[in-house]
């Protein structure tokens, strides 16, 4: 039997419908199959990110930080008012619609590039077969030259706080409260755990982070991390290091959590809303048949090469499901990537690169090296910092908290990384990705012009204080 | 042809007269960049 399709998509989100795009607008006979649908019965498409992910975050994120802004700030603008409500059902009414546009966009883009949406969960059988169930619970069998999982991940569930969907929830539960919870829990100080609890705690939640590290954003540079902590501590976000969840209860319509601190101290606290967000696990519960010759590495992820090629030919991986960061972006490139070398091209994808983004406010971003791992690599390097406070446009926006951080090679110059917590974080930070995909040396951006007054001169004169030339503060003594 | 030079590659190689078309880039696309004209500079001394 000739083949149906050139490339088979599994999962239609942010790699799986980016890699599909692509390869139709390469001339691939291209489908996509995605399960997912909701309490209708209507299929979803834009997977975690657009429907229960990013997207929804960041409504929330926004919306929330207006009420912050007309609560405490407005008045500090000269701007009186009589008193500031919310309507959380309004406000998730509002983020529903905007998840809806652009859920509804991926199916338009489907169309537009002649991709074929299969609705149903895929499995991939052997010799370049998928098996495809749909919901009447009918099977067919695709043939296709190549496949590309997408099947993204799941949040990890830990046993002393199992999920039950209406006290204790994940990410997905937390995006859906129908009232501002009194006292909210959140296990958890990863990305996840910190926009949650700003959504809820600028609301009007005492938040309380549990984290079981001792150290906070141990990812992201330390003199970031702390400074980010500060800011935290300021608005009131209560984040606890080293405290390991033990246990939970429920009593009525609280959850009793007990911890163990880092000094081995048992704490009991009382939530009245929990939210769990330790973290994501790649998702592929009944993808692989037996003799799929697909395999998984020891921590679950479908095990992939550097182009996303799994050990059987034509079969592809990407996103989430793979090693390396789970973020969107990280997902779509691999997706291109993979639907450019199925068309015949010599993609690849610079890993090096992948810049990270915690939507607090303000903003974390970052990429490339912290100056730990600057350090530990044993390289002579160059720090260049620049607060906000110092910032002529930052304190036009009532935004002085923060700074941003480049870290140069000493004898090269090369930016090594860019680390930012602040206003539009992930902006300035996505000029340090620019610079460093040209191999840029921090000398060339700042010989490179930037306009006043902007947010983006705290990464000038961050770049200037490297060789201690920064203009707007004093620098500090360096031959 | 004359080839792209990141600024700051433009500026040493100005500094250390160097002619640009003799500096092999490395970056995207051949740009030269910082580095390359350093590499260049301890590749053939020019006295200044």
């Amino acid at each position: 039997m000739a083949n149906q399709f050139d490339v088979v998509v599994i999962g239609a989100g942010p790699a799986g419908y980016v890699c599909a795009i692509r390869a139709a607008q390469l001339g691939l006979k291209t489908a996509c199959i995605e399960k997912w649908s909701d309490d209708k019965g209507k299929t979803l498409l834009g997977g975690t990110c657009l429907n229960v992910g990013c997207i929804p975050s960041k409504a929330l994120l926004d919306s929330s930080h207006k009420f912050v802004e007309a609560q405490k700030d407005f008045a500090l603008h000269g701007i009186k008012h009589e008193g500031v409500e919310i309507d959380v059902p309004k406000m998730l009414a509002r983020k529903d619609k905007i998840v809806k546009t652009l859920t509804t966009g991926v199916g338009g883009l489907f169309k537009a590039n002649g991709v074929t949406l299969l609705e149903g969960a895929g499995k991939v059988l052997a010799a370049k077969q998928v098996e495809l169930t749909k919901g009447d619970g009918s099977v067919e069998i695709i043939e296709t030259a190549n496949v590309v999982i997408a099947t993204g991940s799941r949040p990890i569930d830990i046993p002393p706080a199992p999920v039950d969907n209406d006290l204790i929830v994940d990410s997905t539960g937390a995006l859906e409260f129908s009232e501002v919870p009194k006292r909210l829990g959140v296990i958890g100080a990863g990305v996840i755990g910190l926009e949650l609890g700003s959504v809820w705690g600028r609301l009007g939640s005492e938040v309380v982070v549990l984290e079981a590290l001792d150290q906070f954003l141990a990812a992201a540079d330390q003199q970031i991390a702390k400074e980010s902590m500060k800011i935290y501590k300021k608005q009131g976000l209560d984040i606890r290091l080293g405290a390991r969840v033990t246990g939970s209860e429920i009593r009525g319509k609280e959850v009793h959590v007990t911890y163990v601190d880092s000094e081995g101290n048992e704490t009991s606290i009382v939530f009245d809303k929990l939210i769990v967000a330790v973290g994501r696990r790649p998702y592929t519960e009944a993808l692989l048949a037996p003799g799929s010759g697909v395999n998984l590495d020891e921590r679950g992820f479908i095990f992939v090469d550097d182009h996303c090629a799994t050990d059987v030919p034509g079969v592809y991986a990407v996103g989430d499901v793979v090693r390396g960061p789970m973020l969107a972006h990280k997902g779509s490139e691999e997706g291109v990537m993979v639907a450019e070398i199925i068309a015949g091209q010599k993609a690849q994808m610079n890993y090096d690169l992948i810049p990270s983004v915690i939507y607090t406010h303000p903003e974390i971003a970052w990429v490339g090296k912290t100056e730990e791992e600057v350090k530990a690599e044993g390289s002579e390097y160059k720090v260049g910092t620049f607060p906000f406070a110092a910032s002529g446009r930052a304190l036009a926006a009532n935004e002085k908290d923060g700074m941003v951080k480049v870290i140069a090679d000493k004898v090269t110059d090369r930016i090594l990384g860019v680390h930012v917590v602040g206003p539009s974080a992930a902006e300035l930070v996505q000029q340090g990705v620019i610079a460093m995909e040209f191999a840029a040396s921090s000398e060339d951006l700042a010989l490179t012009i930037f306009s006043h007054p902007t947010l983006s001169e705290a990464l000038h004169e961050a770049v200037l204080a490297v060789d201690g030339h920064a203009i707007h503060i004093a620098n500090r003594k360096r031959r | 042809q004359e080839p792209v030079l990141s600024p700051a590659a433009r500026k040493m190689a100005d500094e250390k007269g160097f002619n640009p078309t003799d500096i092999a880039g490395t970056g995207r696309g051949g740009r030269v960049t910082k580095e390359d004209v350093m590499r260049h500079a301890e590749q053939s001394p020019v006295a200044s």
